[in-house]
């Protein structure tokens, strides 16, 4: 998704040819998700072996970083880009994958839970946005795009809004831009945050699931805690991302209202085609696990299987980012951007703590 | 101007229901034999 800002669209005529095109970005995003994986394994022996007190960086921080210096330096060359822009199919691959490693009951448990907080905050964050988003007296449809990004799942919910409410590209290239530049530095603040508050796997992957909005940056987020939090970020930020449909109704049966949208006609079938259905996968592949469909193995091999496939994300989101692009759209929206994530980030972290007292998490 | 709508590897499914099928058909390939032990 972060590839929006720097990688451009690249068309092909036929599909052998579209997939013969995507095998270079494949291969890199490959390339630098191992070489992280080489890295942290890397450091952690030569740390070992020579008696250093060094912090275990894991290789989605490895890979992340390599893909930020890549694009951020030399930037990402063109035989590259259609591949490098599949990342997020790799993340959705991963998503469904990663149902395998969850007990139906854990899903319900703390799917549960997850959609409860996730109400909270996306009431929240809808209210804080718009009300940002006046003060600071952005366009009306930049509002919207912003609240509607930073309540439910970043750039996918931007995407499909933009053309419910009949936005414009540049608002849609604005709001991108907030919330990829904001999930970028929540990569780094996020797990500092959680070290220094001692939280737990469940508390911290709820909060980063909660409070990171595009889903590939709270995956990663999640990750670079711990491979526990990792897999409760997917689930809570699955629970948010349900929301969509419903949010990007609203607002679509909003501006229709006020004449600057076409209106809905067939409110069913909006939500249907809006509702991210590898979430209906993530359940089926847990269902199936549930029902002993898998050995042991079978299962642990279905688990790494999700792990390599998050590997090409994290190198995506790396390679995706490139802050000279972001810079480019201009302080105002980042900067109601950056309140209301901080201000979210507070609310959801009250939120888990509260949830963690009360649920013992 | 979005990743989504470069990304999948064909056009006429989203990228959403090709993940879901890549996903069976890998799981297909683990419970079947033909994916043994996956490592990372």
């Amino acid at each position: 998704m972060a590839t929006s800002t720097s990688i451009a669209h690249v068309e092909s005529e036929s599909p052998l040819r579209h997939a013969l095109g995507i095998v270079p970005g494949v291969l890199l995003l490959a390339a630098i998700g191992y070489a992280g994986k080489f890295l942290e394994h890397f450091f952690n022996t030569y740390a070992k072996s020579h008696h250093w007190t060094f912090p275990n960086i894991e290789y989605v921080l490895w890979a992340i970083i390599i893909g930020l210096l890549i694009s951020n330096t030399v930037g990402v060359a063109k035989v590259f880009q259609a591949g490098v822009a599949t990342y997020e199919f790799w993340l959705k691959l991963g998503i469904v994958l990663l149902g395998a490693r969850f007990v139906l009951a854990d899903v319900l448990k703390l799917g549960g839970i997850s959609l409860a907080l996730v109400v909270i905050e996306i009431t929240v964050s809808l209210a804080l946005m718009t009300f940002l988003g006046r003060l600071f007296k952005l366009k009306p449809k930049l509002i919207s795009l912003l609240a509607i990004g930073s309540s439910i799942c970043g750039v996918s919910a931007i995407i499909a809004a933009k053309g419910a409410i009949d936005a414009d590209d540049e608002d849609a290239s604005f709001a991108m831009a907030a919330i990829l530049a904001l999930g970028a530095l929540a990569l780094f603040t996020f797990p500092a945050i959680a070290h220094g508050l001692h939280m737990n796997d469940v508390s911290y992957g709820l909060w980063a699931g909660l409070g990171v909005d595009n889903t590939a940056e709270a995956t990663a987020a999640g990750a670079l805690y711990s491979d526990a939090a990792g897999k409760v970020a997917v689930l809570a930020k699955t629970a948010r991302n349900a929301f969509i449909g419903f949010v990007v109704l609203a607002y679509a049966i909003y501006w229709a209202g006020q004449g600057k949208a076409e209106a809905v006609t067939n409110k069913a079938a909006f939500l249907w085609r809006k509702f991210p259905k590898f979430i209906l996968g993530f359940l089926f592949m847990s269902l199936l696990v549930g029902f002993h469909a898998f050995s042991k193995d079978q299962v642990a091999s279905l688990g790494n299987l999700s792990k390599w496939a998050f590997l090409l994300t994290f190198a995506g989101v790396g390679l995706g980012t490139n802050f000279r692009v972001m810079s480019r759209q201009g302080l105002r929206p980042f900067i109601v951007g950056a309140l209301g994530e901080v201000l979210i980030a507070g609310l959801t972290l009250g939120l888990v703590v509260g949830a963690n007292r009360i649920w013992g998490l | 101007m979005p990743a989504d709508k470069s990304s999948p590897p064909a056009r006429s499914l989203s990228l959403d229901t090709w993940a879901v099928i890549v996903a069976l058909a890998l799981a297909l390939a683990v419970k079947f034999g033909a994916l043994k032990s996956v490592p990372w």
